[in-house]
């Protein structure tokens, strides 16, 4: 069974307007949203800023509510569950934050944000929970004289590894990570991203991992969804989506990805040149009348494209 | 825009509501009635007259009949009669809604006379001498209260220097409709209108010093001045127009502030006034006087917000969105 | 496990972290005039609070038709007033009353503007909304003439019920400065990052919001002090506040409602006013420094 199973996600949110502030439409921030993660993998949410990538990740773990499907989590529906019951499989769920300066909260010392989750599930002595942070805050690469620190007195990098060590206090099973290292230096960002391979092992961790950038996303994912206004277009193995992309949306951000060799340059725009002409052309075969994308079509048992039914 | 204003006048409907049940069921609450209050220690009356006349007036029909007929006699003018000065209180109000109201205009446009050449000084010339004088002046009208300001006010110019009248709004030994009369008006009005009006440039002062000290370091003002605006021309031109025009629509905001003013500046000053008239009908029991007045100051504040607001909004479209 | 090395540790970083006390204390240091503010108005407090020490109460309220109105001397440092009773005892326990009853109003008030203020920044939407809408209404009312009202018909009047008319109109601009910080917190990741963890709402807005607004209430609460205070001196001015039997500042400025009194009598009133606008004028410059201690920005230290 897969660890994480998302049935046609829906999240609307309403445009009040008119005399009386009635609703008047829906803003379809995510419509129609499917995908499984199997327990142990890493799996790569990308699209351009505004598609419904992190609203769909925060769908999942309730910050923002589903207006429509499901969300089944050990085949349990996080989707209609009440507060109370939630918060029973919410500690299985973890989320790690785009920004490390807003995600924690300043007047509060490293220790009293790691113990955060741990003082909400568990009974323990204070002498029990200093022994579990240090372990936690060693574990992530910080000294553990840092405890009584505040976050202001850390660098951007080290205050990402606080928010994961805080998310991984209550050893998760699945932990959202919602552009963790968009907001850092990129002479930073591979640290940070090797470290979370590393404790994915050690810690039998499955990412859900939020990103706009293409070349973070194929160094750490082993699958990848691509969205688009709110809905999949494409859906596939690392492998099947960088060298095989089957959707223009995807053939259009794969080549917009910058090329360092200067020899092919050119074969890069005129391959831009093409899917161009392309989009015009072959317009009515990726999206409807109404400009929506079709539902996804499997292509090989591992990927699927958003197309008009009968083909291309 | 004329949407936003249908939508701010609807709102003002609940609002007038609410405010005279309010005040409706504290009239309620009040000790006496319109009869016991008329016939108060007149010995020829008996408890099964009183009785009586109780049941013609209404006063033993349920709540809601009774507010409908206060409400319905209220609009049409009628807001019953006041005991103590044996008239209604409508005629009763009549002249001392044009004190209060003579008063209020003159300490709002002394305020402002006093409050924007001196927010425009301090900032300009913010962390000068100027401006560091005119902060010390604007910390002491915030933390003075008005009734300890007038009182002091009234002990030196009025008792000491003898320089003002030291109550009521005009000579009466002058003959009416006279220049002499209006110069006695004027006369009597300067200490209260002073008092108030030297405390109450606290926010226009604040907003404008605030605003020209954020406004002369926008990109816009940088460019100005690098086109080679004069100095001069660059205040006029480019900040004053943008940080005038608010003001004008806090005028209705001001309201609240004026109406509990002129409660101690009436007081002080025995100016007659609604102020005054609140307090003396408070203190002699005259209830029904007071009801009037708490309604038309409620009121007057309800309809001076909605305005402001709405001036608001036309200067500022980006307020209209809420 | 908190050993002499953990408790040395948490020492260096209080130091490396000064709490807002700690930094309002150094700005306060730093200017002059706050800092003469803080200790005339310390020694004013003191000394006004100390006084039943050297005053008897009873002796002090009791009437006295051979001394009345008497002018300042000796035994009188300020005169009497018209039932004889010695001024200057009067003006140290109407401080006393003054500033007890202006804490009083600025803490209940301050409380509850806080409460439903955190509840509106929190939940926003819906909650916010009707909060907001009830705000706009009480923000309308003339509300000097609301609390008169109010006391005039309330039983058992007190000055428990007093005070409680006063929160009861002061609550309501501080409730909306505190919802539209605790809006802005909101859409911060560290309060969504507590909601994932599991963390109870009441237990986010009181831990994780509010000390991220603690130095706009501190502020504000400070600057409210002396507002409140006036406020209750004003009614006590016009009758409507303490009962003659215990003595305010604004007991004492009362007798000024008569022309002759404050015209021959000035001893009786003058001493209060000034000690009014003192107090306020202090008040106000610790406050203004205080101000400057929250915000990183215009520190002078």
């Amino acid at each position: 069974m897969s660890l994480l199973n998302v049935k046609d996600l829906q999240v609307h949110f309403p445009i009040r307007g008119g005399f009386f502030r009635r609703v008047v439409d829906q803003v379809r921030a995510v419509d129609g949203v499917n995908f499984e993660l199997e327990p142990g993998e890493t799996y790569g949410l990308v699209g351009e800023s505004g598609c419904g990538k992190t609203t769909t990740g925060r769908a999942i773990i309730g910050l923002n509510k589903a207006t429509g499907g499901e969300v089944l989590f050990n085949g349990e529906n996080l989707a209609t569950m009440n507060g109370h019951d939630r918060k029973k499989h919410i500690r299985d769920i973890q989320m790690i934050f785009q920004d490390p300066y807003s995600s924690l909260n300043g007047r509060k010392n490293v220790l009293n944000i790691i113990a955060e989750p741990l003082r909400n599930f568990e009974r323990l002595s204070p002498k029990e929970e200093l022994t579990r942070v240090q372990n936690m805050i060693e574990r992530v690469g910080l000294s553990p004289e840092s405890i009584y620190k505040y976050p202001h007195q850390f660098s951007g990098g080290q205050r990402q590894r606080i928010g994961i060590a805080r998310a991984l206090m209550l050893n998760p099973k699945l932990i959202i990570a919602d552009e963790p290292v968009s907001a850092l230096d990129v002479s930073v960002q591979a640290q940070v991203l090797n470290f979370m391979r590393e404790i994915q092992k050690d810690f039998g961790l499955t990412y859900l991992f939020i990103s706009h950038d293409l070349g973070v996303i194929k160094h750490i994912c082993d699958r990848i969804g691509i969205m688009y206004k709110g809905r999949f277009v494409e859906e596939g193995t690392a492998e099947d989506v960088y060298t095989n992309p089957q959707h223009l949306y995807t053939k259009r951000l794969i080549a917009a990805i910058p090329e360092m060799d200067p020899v092919k340059r050119f074969e890069k725009m005129e391959l831009r040149e093409q899917i161009n002409v392309a989009y015009r052309t072959e317009y009515d075969s990726y999206f409807d009348k109404d400009g929506r994308m079709f539902d996804l079509k499997p292509l090989t048992p591992t990927h699927s494209v958003a197309v008009h039914q009968g083909g291309m | 825009m004329v949407k936003f204003i249908f939508r701010r006048l609807l709102v003002m409907i609940p609002q007038l509501f609410l405010l005279s049940l309010i005040i409706f069921v504290l009239a309620k609450q009040m000790p006496g009635d319109a009869v016991t209050g008329a016939f108060m220690g007149n010995p020829n009356v008996t408890p099964e007259q009183v009785e009586k006349i109780r049941e013609q007036y209404g006063l033993n029909d349920p709540w809601y009949v009774q507010y409908g007929a206060w409400v319905g006699k209220a609009v049409k003018g009628d807001l019953g009669q006041s005991y103590t000065h044996k008239q209604p209180v409508t005629s009763l109000l009549a002249g001392r809604v044009a004190n209060t109201i003579t008063l209020s205009l003159f300490v709002l446009i002394v305020s402002y006379a006093v409050a924007i050449p001196l927010g425009i000084l301090a900032g300009r010339w913010s962390d000068t001498w100027v401006d560091k004088l005119i902060v010390t002046y604007n910390y002491f009208s915030f933390a003075t209260p008005l009734f300890v300001f007038a009182l002091l006010m009234l002990f030196v110019f009025g008792f000491i220097l003898g320089w003002f009248p030291t109550g009521g709004s005009v000579d009466i030994r002058i003959e009416s409709g006279t220049f002499a009369q209006f110069m006695s008006k004027l006369h009597h009005l300067v200490l209260p209108g002073l008092s108030g009006a030297l405390l109450a440039t606290f926010g226009t002062i604040q907003y404008l010093r605030n605003d020209i000290i954020d406004t002369k370091l926008k990109d816009f003002v940088k460019t100005a001045r690098s086109k080679g605006v004069p100095e001069g021309k660059v205040y006029t031109r480019h900040i004053l127009r943008n940080s005038l025009l608010p003001i004008a629509a806090f005028l209705g905001y001001e309201i609240t502030g004026l109406i509990g003013g002129s409660i101690f500046l009436e007081v002080i000053f025995s100016y007659p006034g609604l102020g005054q008239l609140f307090i003396q009908s408070i203190t002699g029991r005259d209830f029904t006087v007071v009801t009037a007045i708490v309604m038309i100051s409620g009121a007057a504040v309800i309809v001076g917000t909605m305005l402001s607001d709405v001036i608001l909004s036309a200067i500022d479209p980006r307020i209209r969105i809420e | 496990m908190v050993t002499v090395n953990q408790k040395e540790l948490i020492a260096k970083e209080k130091a490396n972290n000064p709490s807002l006390l700690k930094t309002i204390w150094r700005e306060i240091r730093h200017d002059k005039l706050a800092l003469v503010s803080l200790v005339l108005l310390l020694g004013i407090i003191i000394t006004a609070y100390s006084s039943p020490l050297f005053i008897d109460q009873e002796q002090l309220q009791r009437v006295n038709f051979l001394e009345t109105w008497e002018k300042p001397s000796e035994t009188h440092l300020l005169g009497t007033d018209d039932g004889g009773r010695d001024v200057f005892g009067q003006l140290l326990l109407g401080t006393r009353n003054s500033f007890t009853i202006g804490l009083s109003v600025t803490l209940i008030a301050g409380l509850f503007g806080l409460t439903i203020g955190l509840i509106a920044g929190y939940f926003g939407g819906f909650v916010d909304n009707i909060i907001m809408r009830i705000i706009d209404f009480l923000m309308v009312l003339p509300s000097l003439m609301f609390i008169i009202v109010f006391i005039v018909i309330v039983p058992d009047y007190s000055v428990f019920t007093f005070v409680l008319m006063m929160s009861a109109f002061a609550w309501f601009g501080k409730a909306r400065l505190i919802r539209s910080k605790g809006l802005a917190e909101r859409e911060l990741d560290y309060i969504n990052a507590s909601k994932t963890l599991g963390t109870p709402s009441w237990k986010i807005m009181v831990f994780e919001m509010f000390p991220n607004l603690s130095s706009l209430v501190i502020v504000n609460m400070t600057l409210t002090l002396a507002v409140n205070i006036g406020l209750e001196t004003s009614l006590t001015f016009l009758g409507f506040g303490l009962p003659a039997s215990t003595p305010s500042l604004g007991t004492l400025i009362a007798f000024a409602t008569n022309p002759d009194i404050v015209q021959n009598k000035w001893w009786v009133w003058l001493p209060a006013s000034l000690l009014i606008l003192v107090m306020m004028l202090c008040i106000n410059y610790i406050g203004q420094a205080v101000k400057r201690a929250s915000d990183a920005r215009q520190r002078l230290a």
